[in-house]
């Protein structure tokens, strides 16, 4: 398959070898990593259990959004970098891998489910803004939630099951 | 770097020489190891469980530290904020103690007896009492604190300092798969 001469190709890029060859680039590369999904997904629910009136009720939801977002934004840009490294050195063994798969599904979902809410829910925000949310707003919150979880979770399951999808 | 990873190693060699031995082989032959990874989804869900209390945590402590910084929560004081993360970080290093206890028992000799694993645990308890302290000082100065908009040298030092706590134990937690044991 073309798709695999890719991968393969990627995987011999110099920096993949030498992330691959390093005794600590990669767990240190994984800790970031780490580091940066807890704060996505931290701040992110933040937003999703304001959205579903569940925390911080009696702050604004453009106060939330504005405490959350460029914080979201740039944990997100340092989990991409590092999951980026991670992706390159390993190329090959993690597209045949499902949960690897499923986890990039799954974060395009939440950029989907997200850009829904921005261009169809957020533009009424100073209506609920200080009062109840309504149920498109909820809904954006409760999926988020469920996309993040299941993120996380299949990212974890990429860890136990890293050298059962590859041809020996 | 390679420095610390000698040091490392001396404390693996040292932590063979204590009773932790005895104890780690003790728990993997009773039948909760068994239990526990009889599973496969077991583990994985316990650490997913553990990630997100970890970002439970993270977000918090986040919350907390801007707004000693004066850069969010604007429209509560420190002291609100405070009430309103700090029960998320005790209830999610409830979750922490419990998920990271399976964890342990699940492979009692990968844990007890790795050097990344007790300088984490060492981490923990410092966050822990800076965090109690924390909490002690906003209760005695919740009054001065609703007026001042922007917190002390002290609690900016202490704010940046949980962070850079919290982001070691992360970091250690994943190089407990990793050191040598």
């Amino acid at each position: 398959m073309v798709l695999q001469a890719l991968w393969q190709a990627i995987e011999a890029w110099p920096l993949s070898q030498y992330i691959v060859t390093s005794d600590w680039l990669f767990p240190t590369l994984e800790s970031v990593h780490v580091i940066a999904i807890t704060t996505v997904i931290g701040t992110i629910a933040l937003m999703d259990l304001r959205l579903l009136g569940m925390v911080s009720t009696t702050t604004k939801v453009t106060e939330v959004s504005h405490d959350t977002l460029r914080w979201t934004w740039g944990a997100f840009g340092l989990a991409l970098v590092t999951g980026g490294l991670l992706f390159i050195s390993k190329a090959t063994v993690y597209m045949v891998n499902p949960y690897f798969v499923w986890k990039m599904v799954l974060i395009l979902l939440a950029g989907v489910n997200m850009g829904v809410f921005h261009v169809f829910t957020w533009p009424s925000v100073a209506g609920w803004d200080a009062s109840t949310t309504p149920r498109p707003a909820k809904l954006a919150g409760a999926l988020s939630l469920a996309f993040w979880l299941a993120v996380v979770f299949l990212g974890r399951m990429i860890g136990f099951t890293l050298d059962q999808f590859i041809a020996h | 770097m390679s420095s610390i990873l000698d040091l490392l190693f001396a404390f693996a060699v040292w932590l063979k020489t204590t009773p932790l031995v005895k104890l780690a082989l003790w728990i993997q032959d009773t039948p909760l190891t068994g239990l526990i990874n009889s599973n496969i989804w077991l583990a994985p869900v316990v650490q997913t469980t553990h990630i997100l209390a970890i970002a439970a945590t993270v977000v918090s402590v986040l919350m907390i530290s801007l707004r000693i910084f004066g850069v969010a929560g604007q429209s509560r004081t420190l002291a609100q904020t405070a009430a309103l993360h700090l029960p998320w970080i005790w209830g999610a290093l409830a979750v922490l103690l419990i998920t990271g206890l399976i964890l342990i028992v699940g492979e009692p000799v990968r844990e007890l007896l790795n050097p990344a694993f007790w300088v984490k645990m060492v981490l923990v308890v410092v966050v822990v009492l800076v965090t109690l302290g924390f909490q002690g000082l906003v209760r005695r100065h919740a009054d001065q604190w609703q007026v001042s908009q922007r917190g002390t040298l002290a609690l900016r030092a202490g704010a940046v300092a949980v962070i850079v706590l919290w982001c070691l134990i992360i970091v250690l937690g994943r190089w407990i798969a990793y050191a040598p044991v």
